[in-house]
């Protein structure tokens, strides 16, 4: 509990100066945002202009997928905003920079990701929580208090998953040189999280559940609100599953870690 | 000499590509997986109005459409902007404005070499898995000649638009922001997300309009609708891809000229 509430108290004056550096490059910060709220617009007119082709999409209406939409990206702002640092590591890991991560007596996954706070992520996040009010409202889905505490700790679930699947990814550059492709390639799968996995056929359905579980991110926690008669046991099972596969990754980045011998430098 | 210095520059990237082999084939990789993606939504979008022809596009003129684009922007996609920002932050721009070749020249035969092998490497056994999948939907004619052509205009216009926005980055300093939001203009108003015959239209009218059409939508009508196309159809839209990359490419060169001298590389 002491430990916990002193790395607590680190975040908080790290996170600080990162964005107070941040802050001094302002318009790169506001273009920034801008920049990432217009790629979740674009999505959003793409679903639009789909549906005004076609009425649905494998039984799912217009207002159902911008839910899943919605979810997908509040789902993934933790990503986005609290564990960017991944995408410098292979850098770090091959310039030899890495090594000054390993002198300190905290966590090095800890230390190394709360160097980053990546606040154009927090666009992200508006915009998702906006489809996903909107999209509610449109469903005219209750709003009990039951219904708010399940979609809580449906997207805390949910955010787990791509983050794993990154930090594996992100911790491939201990073993390989020239993994940013890994990175990238695993990066595209976010953006498949958005559709119900029922239009996929069962071998690609099992993968995205089990191997690169990218249906947990949107369409699993989902369920507990936008069908709430039929929601299957991974649904339940989706928190447990989530923990369990994000410190997995988390074991791999530090083994990958604890082979670091730097570069001689 | 000018043709010998830009030669050396494509062989220079072509090394380069092959340095990094890896990569294509998880370039590949990638665009398989796309495709499997967008095999079954599209499929499943069209079951819910039983296989019809939607706008006149059926569900293979869809998938050829959607995948070669991704597979078009496998290899047309050079990170420019990445590359003109992180030179004019780290300094590096002052040595590449030394060259003797001028610097959009520098830039554009920099990246040729890479987009011819990652043409042969990726876009090739793409293109063969859709006639696959399809069987066989494209057309193997004469319009695949023209797909050549509009592609290499293309990708012309898409060196001109990326010099353009890398030039605002001298004002800017803003890598990230300025490179996302010319991608998702360029991929959305250039049909690469949606197919711009799905697009309402006055969206439509005002996409023809613009440029970016000319990257993507241009030549995958070749591949589509290519063999509907008369000769003559074809080459007007050849030429209007043309008078664009000339446009561009002027405007691009215009803008560099006026903004070489704001560079500013502190120390060094």
């Amino acid at each position: 509990m002491k430990r916990l509430g002193f790395y607590i108290s680190i975040y908080r004056k790290i996170i600080i100066q990162d964005i107070k550096s941040k802050m001094s490059y302002r318009s790169d910060f506001i273009i920034s945002m801008i920049g990432m709220i217009l790629t979740d617009v674009s999505e959003l007119l793409a679903f639009y202009i789909m549906f005004l082709n076609f009425p649905s999409v494998c039984g799912w209406s217009y207002h159902e997928m911008l839910f899943l939409y919605g979810f997908s990206l509040v789902a993934l702002t933790p990503l986005q905003c609290l564990f960017d640092n991944n995408w410098h590591l292979r850098h770090y890991v091959y310039d030899g920079e890495f090594i000054k991560y390993c002198f300190r007596p905290i966590n090095v996954f800890f230390y190394y990701i709360s160097e980053d706070f990546d606040t154009k992520g927090l666009g992200q996040f508006f915009v998702g929580m906006g489809t996903i009010v909107y999209a509610w409202y449109k469903l005219d889905l209750p709003v009990t208090f039951v219904n708010i505490a399940a979609l809580i700790v449906a997207l805390f679930a949910a955010s787990l998953f791509m983050v794993a699947i990154m930090n594996i990814a992100a911790a491939s550059c201990f073993f390989l040189t020239n993994s940013g492709y890994i990175m990238v390639t695993m990066n595209k799968f976010r953006d498949y999280a958005k559709y119900p996995v029922t239009i996929f056929p069962i071998f690609f359905r099992i993968i995205f559940t089990f191997i690169i579980p990218i249906a947990f991110i949107a369409y699993f926690p989902s369920l507990v609100i936008l069908r709430p008669a039929e929601i299957p046991f991974l649904t339940w099972f989706s928190p447990v599953y989530g923990i369990i596969f994000f410190y997995i990754s988390y074991r791999i980045w530090m083994w990958g870690a604890s082979k670091y011998s730097g570069t001689g430098s | 000499m000018r043709i010998k210095a830009c030669a050396a520059l494509v062989r220079a990237s072509i090394m380069d590509f092959m340095q990094f082999r890896l990569s294509a084939f998880v370039m590949l990789l990638g665009n398989i997986i796309y495709l499997i993606v967008i095999y079954n939504l599209w499929r499943a979008i069209y079951a819910s109005v039983d296989n019809a022809v939607i706008n006149g596009m059926s569900f293979n003129d869809t998938m050829i459409y959607l995948v070669l684009a991704s597979a078009q922007f496998t290899f047309m996609e050079a990170y420019l902007v990445w590359e003109m920002g992180r030179s004019i932050q780290s300094g590096k721009i002052v040595l590449n404005l030394l060259k003797p070749v001028p610097y959009s020249q520098y830039l554009l035969f920099g990246i040729e070499g890479g987009n011819l092998c990652a043409f042969v490497v990726t876009f090739i056994p793409t293109f063969f898995i859709v006639q696959i999948i399809t069987r066989g939907a494209i057309h193997m004619g004469v319009n695949l000649l023209f797909y050549l052509a509009a592609a290499l205009l293309g990708m012309l216009i898409n060196f001109a638009i990326d010099f353009f926005v890398g030039t605002i980055c001298l004002y800017t300093q803003s890598t990230w922001g300025i490179n996302i939001m010319k991608e998702v203009v360029v991929l959305f108003l250039s049909g690469a997300t949606v197919p711009l015959a799905f697009f309402p239209e006055t969206l439509r009218k005002i996409a023809m309009f613009l440029p970016f059409h000319a990257i993507y939508n241009t030549p995958l009508t070749f591949l589509t609708k290519g063999h509907e196309m008369g000769i003559g159809e074809s080459f007007i839209m050849l030429g209007e891809q043309a008078l664009w990359a000339i446009a561009l490419i002027l405007i691009g060169k215009i803008f560099w000229k006026l903004s070489e001298r704001v560079i500013t590389v502190n120390g060094g």
